[in-house]
C-alpha cells in the first residue's frame, strides 16, 4: 500500500499541555481523509506538525516519504496548505498573490496552469482585483488554487468550510471531490461538522482531547454505532399485543424499535405491527454523532462547551493573577 | 534564495507605494524637521554659524543628517510589518513554502531600506528652495545614497530582529523608541561632535548615523569623501545582516 501521509506515535506539547497525544494513522494515496473533532481537540495542532510549521515533540511523520523533521523543505515542496483562517495578502491582486506563491515555491511555467484554474474555479474575472475586495468563498477558492499551484501530492485543509454558508459549503465539497479526481491529489482535511466528514471523506479519524478514538470509513463507523431505530408515537389504546411480539422499548407514548436486521427489515416490521393506534412514526439512522457519543461518552457539543467553560475559568484565573 | 527574496521585497514595495498616505507621511516627517528645525537657527550670528557648522546655512548642515535619521525612523516603522505578517498568519503562509527563512528577513530589510530612499529627492529639492547650494558630482551622490542605504540595511536588520522575537505591537515600538532617540542625539546628524561631552563623542564615533551624515556633507558640499567612513557602514550593515540571518533561522517560526 502506498501512503502519502504516515503518522506514528505523534505527540505535540505546548509547555506541559499535551495537545496531541500519541496518535498514529496513515493516509492512502488519492484518499480524502478527515480528522473530525470538536473545538480544541487538537486538529490544527496535528496539521501544524504535518505541514512542518512546528516540530513534533515525539513521534515520526512522513509526507510522501519525507520526514517533516529532517527534510522539511522537501515536505513543503510536495504539499499544499489551506489554513482555517484565510491567509492572503489583501493589498495585492489575485494574480499577484499567485505570482508570489509561485516564486516562493520556486515554480516555473506556472502561469498557464494558474489561468486555467482561475477559469475552472470560476473566479477568472477577479484576476486583477485586489484580494481585499473578494467574498469569503472566492478567497477560499484562491487559497485552494495557491495550494494546487505547485502540483502537490497532498493538500492539507484546516476546516475548509468554516464560515461559509450552506450553499458555498456544498459547492466547495464538490470542488474538493473534483480536484481529487482531476489532479489525483491526496486530501487531508479537518472538520468539526459531522455532515462534512460523512459526505466528503473516504475515511475519518475521530479525535477527542488529543487522542484518536476511531479510524474507519464513515459507513463502518456508523455501523459500529448500532442499528437504525424506528420510533412510534402511540396513543393510550395501543396495547403491547399490537407489537406482535417484536422487541421494543416503551417510554410513555414513545416506542423505540431497534432495526437489528438492517434497513431491509423496516418494511417487514411495519407490516407486522398493528398501526391502528400509532399516531406517527420516524426512522432514525445512526450518525457520526452517535459514534462520537459512544466512543467518548459525551457529544461533540458537550465537549466544546466544557472546553469553553475551561477557557473561561483559566481566563478568570489569569485576570485574577494580573 | 534570490528569487524568493526578490518576490518578498517586491511585495513590500508594492504594498508601500499603493498606500499613498504612508508614502506622504514618510516624506513629510523628515521634511518638517528640515524646515522647522533647520530654520530655528536662522538668526544665529553668521560667524558663529560658520565656526560651528562650517556653513552659513544650517539647513545645509542638517540635510544629510536629517536624511540619515529619516532612515532610522522609516527602518523602524517598516519592520513593524513583520508583526502584522505574524498576526494575520502571512508568515505561516511563507513558512510552509520552500523559501528559506533568511529570504523572509532579507526581503523585509531591503524593503525598509529602499523605502527610506523615497525621501531623498523631495528633501534635496526642498533644501534647494531654502537656498542650499550643492558642489558635487554623480559618483559622490551615488556613494552618498549607497551609504544611506547601507546604514538603512543595518538598522532595519536590528529592528527586524526585535520584531521577530515579539508577538505584540507595543514591545517593538517601545524598544525601538528607546533606541531611536539616543541614536539620533548621539550622532552628528543635528550638531557637530565638538559640542558634545566626552562620553557622547565616544558614542557618536560608533554611531552609523554620524558616518552617513559625514559622508553626505563631504559628498554634497565639495569635500573629499572619507572612504574609511564608508567602510565602517559596510561593516555595520554586514554585521547586523549576519546577526539577522542567524536570528531568522532560529526565531522565524510559527507560534
Ligand atoms: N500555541 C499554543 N500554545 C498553547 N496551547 C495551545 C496552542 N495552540 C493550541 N493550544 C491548545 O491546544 C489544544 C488543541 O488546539 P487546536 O488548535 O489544535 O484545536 P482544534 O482541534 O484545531 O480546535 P478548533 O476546532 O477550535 O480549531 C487546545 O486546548 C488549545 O488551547
Ligand atoms: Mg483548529
Amino acid at each position: 500500500m502506498e501512503y502519502t501521509v504516515e503518522v506514528k506515535n505523534l505527540t505535540l506539547r505546548y509547555g506541559s499541555f499535551i495537545a496531541v497525544d500519541n496518535i498514529s494513522f496513515n493516509v492512502k494515496k488519492g484518499e480524502i481523509f478527515g480528522l473530525l473533532g470538536p473545538n480544541g481537540a487538537g486538529k490544527t495542532s496535528t496539521i501544524k506538525v504535518l505541514t512542518t510549521l512546528v516540530p513534533p515533540t515525539k513521534g515520526r511523520v512522513l509526507i510522501s516519504n519525507y520526514d517533516v523533521e529532517k527534510e522539511p523543505r522537501q515536505v513543503r515542496r510536495v504539499m499544499g496548505w489551506v489554513a482555517s483562517e484565510v491567509i492572503l495578502d489583501d493589498d495585492l491582486q489575485v494574480i499577484e498573490n499567485l505570482k508570489l506563491q509561485a516564486s516562493l515555491q520556486g515554480l516555473y511555467g506556472w502561469e498557464e496552469n494558474a489561468e486555467n484554474m482561475l477559469e475552472y474555479f470560476k473566479i477568472k474575472e477577479t484576476r486583477n482585483k485586489k484580494v481585499g475586495g473578494l467574498s469569503t468563498g472566492m478567497r477560499k477558492k484562491l487559497e485552494i488554487i495557491m495550494a494546487l499551484l505547485s502540483e502537490p501530492s497532498v493538500i492539507f485543509m484546516d476546516e475548509p468550510t468554516i464560515g461559509l454558508d450552506v450553499g458555498t459549503r456544498k459547492m466547495l465539497w464538490e470542488l474538493i471531490r473534483d480536484i481529487r479526481k482531476k489532479h489525483g491529489v491526496t486530501i487531508f482535511l479537518t472538520t468539526h461538522y459531522m455532515e462534512e466528514a460523512d459526505d466528503l471523506c473516504d475515511r475519518i479519524a475521530i479525535i477527542s482531547k488529543g487522542k484518536i478514538v476511531a479510524i474507519d470509513t464513515p459507513e463502518k463507523l456508523k455501523a459500529k454505532a448500532g442499528s437504525s431505530i424506528i420510533t412510534l408515537e402511540v396513543n393510550q389504546d395501543f396495547k403491547a399485543s399490537d407489537l406482535k411480539g417484536i422487541k421494543a422499548n416503551r417510554k410513555g407514548n414513545e416506542i423505540n424499535i431497534s432495526l437489528k436486521g438492517g434497513d431491509a427489515s423496516f418494511t417487514k416490521i411495519l407490516k407486522r405491527i398493528n398501526l391502528k393506534n400509532v399516531d406517527s412514526l420516524r426512522l432514525t439512522k445512526p450518525s457520526l454523532d452517535t459514534v462520537f457519543l459512544n466512543l467518548t461518552g459525551s457529544t461533540m457539543e458537550e465537549q466544546e462547551s466544557s472546553k469553553i467553560q475551561n477557557m473561561n475559568f483559566y481566563a478568570t484565573i489569569r485576570r485574577a493573577r494580573s | 534564495m534570490l528569487r524568493e527574496t526578490y518576490a518578498l521585497f517586491a511585495r513590500e514595495v508594492k504594498k508601500t507605494y499603493r498606500n499613498h498616505a504612508v508614502v506622504v507621511m514618510m516624506v513629510i516627517q523628515p521634511l518638517m524637521w528640515l524646515i522647522f528645525f533647520g530654520s530655528s537657527l536662522t538668526h544665529l550670528p553668521a560667524d558663529l554659524l560658520s565656526s560651528l557648522f562650517h556653513t552659513s546655512n544650517y539647513i545645509s548642515y542638517l540635510l544629510p543628517g536629517e536624511l540619515a535619521t529619516g532612515m532610522v525612523f522609516i527602518g523602524m516603522f517598516s519592520s513593524m510589518s513583520m508583526i502584522q505578517d505574524k498576526r494575520f498568519g502571512f508568515l505561516k503562509r511563507i513558512l510552509v513554502t520552500k523559501a528559506p527563512k533568511e529570504s523572509i528577513f532579507l526581503g523585509k530589510v531591503l524593503g525598509a531600506a529602499s523605502r527610506g530612499l523615497i525621501q531623498i529627492p523631495v528633501m534635496v529639492v526642498t533644501a534647494m528652495l531654502f537656498g542650499v547650494i550643492f558642489h558635487t558630482n554623480a559618483f559622490y551622490i551615488f556613494i552618498w545614497i549607497l551609504s544611506l542605504f547601507l546604514m538603512g540595511i543595518g538598522l532595519a536588520s536590528i529592528y527586524s530582529v526585535i520584531t521577530m522575537k515579539s508577538k505584540d505591537w507595543q514591545t517593538p515600538g517601545v524598544v525601538s523608541n528607546l533606541i531611536n532617540l539616543p541614536l539620533m542625539f548621539s550622532s552628528t546628524a543635528l550638531f557637530p561632535a565638538t559640542l558634545f561631552p566626552k562620553w557622547m563623542q565616544i558614542l557618536s564615533s560608533f554611531n552609523p548615523i554620524s558616518y552617513a551624515a559625514a559622508i553626505g556633507r563631504e559628498a554634497l558640499y565639495g569635500g573629499q569623501v572619507n572612504f574609511l567612513y564608508f567602510g565602517y557602514l559596510v561593516f555595520f550593515s554586514a554585521l547586523f545582516l549576519g546577526i539577522g540571518f542567524l536570528a531568522s533561522r532560529r526565531w522565524l517560526v510559527a507560534e
